[in-house]
């Protein structure tokens, strides 16, 4: 899958645009001699079947060759990205969970009366946002109108707030429902019946023995969010200034930087194969019917 | 006992830290937003004006070139021009000091020179701006003879910013250029403290510096490629300065509406001109070529959609350039002689034409849209036409498969007519796909080898009169460089070209 992915990617960008005339842009008297002279240096005048089984060797070796913009070797940029990107989508995820979860299983509880209507409202005026949007929003009114956190760049815990709240919302506003589908479903089983005829509280009933039921559903949406989560980040990492691996797409993308997108590509596809394997994991942690077999 | 040694340097260097960000708040220190990172900052490396506007503070060039884009002395003290002009003596400043410690002389003149003209050179964009020095000779410790293959009128400009800025040898040949992509050292008043790739680079004042110690101590730029993000953090107050290329027009009322920042603008080299295929379709005919001209009123679109931060221009180059003919008029905006020219030419109603534009470029984006619809008015139909930038560049004008009209967006730091009328108009070059043009072509050899400065001006706004003359673009306006500036920053002085030097750059608690 990672090879099918980067060949696409590789192929692909190569189509757009020369790297050597983006680095000569503004070097008035630019010859051909002089493209072709950046091309060899970057190694740019081989077959894209040899550019691209040199990418693949480098990969073996964890070697993901070097940015065309300074040469600074891909690997480092990526190490710094990376861990940005994960604690941000990390918190995202986190934010959604806590909300979600709660507020899912209040709107199942109370299905049709008020609260429930509530939460749906909401969830239907989260998914509805731009996450640009409500991300200069949040900008505008945190950053500009009441300087109490900064616009941008990562400096802490408090630069974590607005985009991970940005991402969280949109998020939540899925998940909520989703909680409340399965929590439903899951609330007509005869088990639940069973444990409140047992006279349990209403909390371990709901927290305990439903939620532990709803988790396999819930497990299996989560990841496959984190790999969109990834995806969607790109925008708010640019609005935030983020300096994580959608920054470094965004800029390579701009520039022509092959080997830092064919990087970024990589690790990102690489990422989503492990959340996958992941999830499956903790199939097993949650459910011990999958752990027997 | 080791674990708690840990502790206590940890205690102590966080005591440290503490006195550092004390200090430095008391003696001033500045927060820039540069919208790109240009990976390495060496000099021979990148052509970005980004790259400039930071290393402008790190190195020195032989002549030096501020915001009042006079030529002056700057590691050099004096030139002379030689043997008709192919040979240029330099006498150095002396006591100059690397921010290593290493002495500046004439053997790092040299090999700067070497190493930009040779090998590592050639890897990189800069070299083909100073070809025309064939090598540098070492006279003594303080005087260099530089050799020309032929003489360059535009050498003593060049060698003020970008490839020419001088490295220190023994440091380079030490750590190599790898390292010096990252920790760069030159003779400039800042030196690079740290460098964290596409986030943020930190200069600190170097004390020593020839012209004067810096009053700022500390200068960090942050790179903010979104437009909107940068200004939240000039508005947060987190940001002290917002270089260009970075707020588009719609934003100028936002910053100057708030509290504590405001726009300085300033004119720019950069200049936009709607070119026109002269081969083929009606604008091959140069009346009809004149009609559109006059068609479109130019001086609304710069008080309209440039919110006036821009000026008319006459040929493809702004006030500032070399070769510009202050007496020189654009065409006056006149649709009935637009109409009449168009008759007379026999085109019909209704004939249609397309202009390419870079599909990104929102500003340009309306000025097309009006453009549009000033030539809808003498009966032209204009469709737009939006290209991903990278590929209108690099593979629609180029290879001349634009449609009758295209944007060009142009701007050259050394302000001189040359650069731009010869890569626009000479018969061949890439970015003249259509015209060839004998009389045009002599022309444009003829100024390039004329050292006499009055000469080679008088022939530049001949040429340019010439380009007018056949209409071989719809000049439209040179655009100002917005800098969005806090209220704390004094002594602020504007760079056209964007290289801001920032020595007498000061705050105000």
């Amino acid at each position: 899958m990672v090879i099918a992915v980067t060949l696409i990617v590789s192929f692909a960008i190569r189509l757009t645009g020369d790297p050597a005339v983006m680095l000569a842009q503004g070097a008035g008297s630019i010859t051909e001699a002089d493209l072709e002279r950046i091309r060899e240096a970057l190694g740019l005048n081989q077959s894209f079947l040899a550019q691209y089984i040199g990418f693949l060797r480098g990969l073996v070796v964890g070697d993901f060759g070097r940015s065309f913009m300074g040469g600074t070797p891909v690997s480092d940029l990526i190490g710094r990205a990376l861990p940005a990107t994960l604690a941000l989508a990390f918190a995202s995820l986190f934010v959604s969970i806590v909300v979600s979860i709660p507020l899912g299983i209040k709107a199942a509880v109370s299905r049709g009366r008020w609260p429930d209507q509530m939460i749906r409202i909401f969830s239907l005026i989260g998914l509805s946002f731009p996450n640009f949007w409500l991300a200069i929003m949040l900008v505008l009114l945190l950053s500009i109108t009441f300087n109490l956190l900064p616009p941008s760049g990562m400096e802490g815990f408090s630069s974590f707030i607005m985009p991970a709240a940005t991402m969280g919302i949109i998020l939540t506003a899925t998940n909520v429902r989703l909680v409340r589908t399965t929590m439903l479903d899951t609330l007509r089983s005869q088990y639940i019946m069973v444990a409140r005829a047992k006279g349990l509280s209403n909390t371990v009933v709901l927290y305990k023995h439903a939620l532990r039921n709803c988790s396999i559903p819930l497990i299996t949406y989560f990841g496959l969010q984190f790999g969109g989560l990834l995806g969607g980040i790109v925008v708010v990492e640019r609005v935030f200034n983020w300096p994580g691996l959608g920054t470094l797409a965004f800029e390579a993308v701009s520039a022509r930087d092959y080997p830092v997108l064919q990087g970024v590509i990589t690790v990102l596809s690489l990422m989503i194969i492990s959340i996958n394997l992941l999830v499956d994991i903790a199939y097993g942690l949650v459910d011990p019917r999958v752990r027997k077999e | 006992m080791k674990k708690n040694k840990r502790v206590l340097n940890g205690a102590i260097a966080g005591m440290a830290l503490s006195v550092a960000l004390s200090a430095s708040a008391q003696a001033g220190s500045l927060t820039i937003a540069s919208p790109q990172d240009p990976g390495s900052w060496d000099p021979i490396d990148t052509f970005l004006v980004n790259w400039a506007s930071v290393a402008t503070n790190i190195f020195d060039g032989l002549t030096y070139r501020g915001p009042d884009l006079e030529l002056v002395p700057g590691l050099a003290t004096e030139w002379e021009e030689l043997d008709d002009g192919t040979r240029i003596r330099f006498t150095l400043r002396e006591g100059v000091t690397f921010h290593n410690g290493e002495p500046f002389n004439a053997e790092a003149v040299k090999f700067t020179f070497d190493r930009l003209l040779g090998e590592e050179g050639g890897q990189g964009p800069q070299r083909s701006n100073y070809t025309a020095i064939e090598s540098v000779e070492v006279i003594d410790d303080y005087t260099v003879d530089f050799h020309l293959n032929e003489p360059d009128p535009v050498l003593l400009t060049k060698l003020a910013g970008y490839g020419a800025m001088i490295v220190p040898p023994e440091y380079l040949t030490e750590y190599g250029d790898e390292h010096f992509n990252t920790h760069p050292v030159g003779t400039g008043p800042f030196k690079v403290v740290e460098y964290n790739p596409r986030e943020d680079v930190q200069l600190e004042a170097f004390a020593d510096h020839w012209g004067g110690a810096p009053k700022l101590d500390e200068v960090t730029y942050r790179f903010i490629s979104e437009p909107s993000t940068a200004v939240a953090e000039l508005q947060a107050g987190r940001v002290d300065i917002v270089i260009p290329p970075t707020i588009p027009i719609g934003m100028i009322d936002t910053i100057n509406n708030h509290d504590g920042a405001s726009i300085v603008s300033v004119a720019s080299p950069t200049v936009e001109a709607i070119r026109f295929n002269t081969q083929s379709g009606i604008t091959a005919d140069e009346r009809v070529r004149k009609a559109m001209i006059m068609a479109v009123d130019r001086q609304a679109i710069i008080d309209s959609i440039l919110a006036g931060e821009g000026e008319m221009i006459a040929s493809f180059q702004g006030a500032q350039s070399f070769g510009n003919d202050p007496d020189m008029e654009p065409l006056p905006y006149d649709p009935q002689q637009a109409r009449e020219l168009l008759d007379e030419a026999g085109v019909e109603q209704g004939a249609t034409v397309q202009i390419d534009v870079r599909g990104n470029d929102a500003t340009f984006g309306e000025v097309a849209q009006v453009v549009a619809s000033y030539l809808q008015g003498v009966g032209i139909t204009a469709s737009i036409q939006p290209y991903e930038t990278n590929v209108l560049l690099n593979d629609i004008i180029p290879a001349g498969r634009t449609g009758e009209m295209f944007q060009q967006k142009w701007g050259g730091w050394t302000f001189d007519f040359d650069n731009t009328a010869y890569l626009m108009y000479h018969t061949g070059e890439r970015w003249n796909p259509y015209d060839s043009d004998a009389e045009l072509d002599e022309m444009l050899e003829a100024q390039r080898s004329i050292t006499d400065q009055e000469e080679r001006e008088t022939l530049l706004q001949a040429i340019a009169q010439y380009t007018q003359d056949r209409a071989l673009e719809m000049p439209l306006y040179s655009i100002n460089a917005l800098y969005g500036v806090s209220d704390r920053v004094e002594n602020f002085e504007p760079a056209p070209d964007n290289r801001m030097r920032l020595t007498n750059v000061d705050v105000s608690e």
